[in-house]
């Protein structure tokens, strides 16, 4: 497997949730939102997304929730819940960790 | 959208979540047409490459099944009850005591009522098999009438036997025809353990029963543990297997004390029963659905 898709697959539960803390997103928005922030670095597999979200949805992390667009449309937005919020805080700690260590071994000049 | 449709028709969800899920893709769909038909795209190539971007409908549908196909404890522990209340009714030997048999029925009446009125959940369809034995028991008394009046009365009970387990299997089948095996299990076990019992000419309630009481007490232990594992794993093909371990199980602890009691087309018989309840429903299954486009 692809080194960079093994780092993503690992980190994918994170990102959505970072992503969703910082607003409540429906599934084609959190897509492109995680394109546009990376500078397209992490283009998702569209097919990949709902069942990772509905994962996180299951375990109580998010919550999915009908809202209709200015258009009339209807879509599933997702919110953090509480449980989600301490899942996160207690992921960007270890990822800081782990990312330090990382960097000290791995570009040690940085 | 064809996609859509094929999508559902690969889902093996409870209808709320299947709908709401379908609802979902139909509106990620909705978006990704757009932009690609704002980009330039006629408005059949824009359909295409949306599709091709969510990717096969058959494995979003699988991928979504792992994330809901997990039981909790809570749903595994009511799944398994009624394999072991009937397991404790033969190890303490209350199979003959009115009292604890009509607590047990009116039980399972009453959580089956229950179950069904509140969305069909998973759990439902080990205690669903349970309330249908004594639709089948009754076909197997009816044979043990004098005379030709068994056949008689066999000729008009079995095709109404067969038409209210058909009649309730579709409608689990819409949901999914795993569900439909688990609801069946108990009643090639129950039938097998009749067969083997009724052979020495003495039926329920006797001394054989009583002998063997530990048996049956263990084979329906087994069923439980076969369906807790069935509860908690996600891949169906471990569902599957976990029922189909059972009915090889149940059967040989069957031959183990039957000292060849059973004639070999009997074993047939079991055998093709046990073997049934996991293929039929498949096969019924992939009958109604059939009809549906797949991967388009």
């Amino acid at each position: 497997m692809n080194y960079g898709r093994e780092l993503l697959k690992g980190s994918t539960d994170s990102l959505l949730l970072c992503l969703i803390n910082n607003q409540p997103l429906y599934g084609y928005q959190i897509i492109k939102e995680l394109g546009e922030k990376s500078n397209g670095y992490f283009q998702f597999k569209e097919g990949t997304l709902y069942p990772a979200l509905h994962r996180l949805e299951k375990t109580g992390l998010i919550k999915g929730k009908w809202q209709k667009l200015p258009s009339g449309q209807e879509r599933r937005y997702y919110y953090i819940t509480e449980k989600g919020q301490k899942a996160l805080n207690e992921r960007l700690a270890v990822w800081r960790g782990f990312a330090e260590a990382v960097n000290l071994i791995m570009l040690p000049t940085m | 959208m064809n996609y859509l449709d094929s999508l559902k028709n690969y889902l093996r969800l409870d209808f709320t979540v299947k709908d709401e899920f379908v609802r979902e893709i139909r509106g990620h769909l909705e978006d990704k047409i757009r932009e690609l038909r704002e980009d330039g795209m006629s408005e059949e190539e824009a359909n295409a490459t949306a599709i091709k971007f969510l990717g096969s409908p058959r494995i979003l549908a699988q991928q979504i099944y792992e994330v809901y196909s997990q039981g909790s404890w809570q749903e595994t522990l009511f799944a398994v009850l009624p394999h072991f209340l009937t397991a404790s009714l033969f190890a303490l030997r209350w199979w003959s005591n009115p009292l604890w048999l009509g607590l047990i029925v009116a039980g399972v009446i009453a959580t089956v009522i229950y179950g069904w009125c509140h969305g069909k959940p998973t759990w439902l369809f080990s205690w669903l098999g349970y309330l249908l034995i004594p639709v089948v028991a009754a076909g197997v008394m009816l044979l043990y009438l004098p005379g030709d009046w068994a056949w008689v009365a066999a000729l008009f009970y079995v095709p109404l036997a067969i038409f209210i387990l058909v009649l309730v299997a579709r409608q689990i089948l819409k949901i999914d025809w795993l569900f439909v095996s688990l609801m069946m299990i108990p009643i090639p076990i129950v039938l097998g353990w009749v067969m083997v019992l009724s052979t020495s000419d003495i039926f329920l309630g006797s001394e054989r029963v009583h002998e063997a009481a530990s048996w049956i007490a263990f084979s329906f232990a087994l069923l439980a543990l076969s369906v807790a594992t069935f509860i908690r794993v996600r891949q169906r093909w471990l569902k599957a297997g976990a029922l189909l371990v059972c009915a090889t199980m149940v059967l040989a602890v069957m031959a183990l004390i039957s000292n060849n009691a059973l004639s070999l087309w009997a074993w047939l018989l079991l055998s093709l029963l046990a073997l049934s309840h996991l293929f039929v429903p498949a096969l019924l299954e992939r009958g109604m659905r059939g009809k549906v486009t797949p991967d388009s």
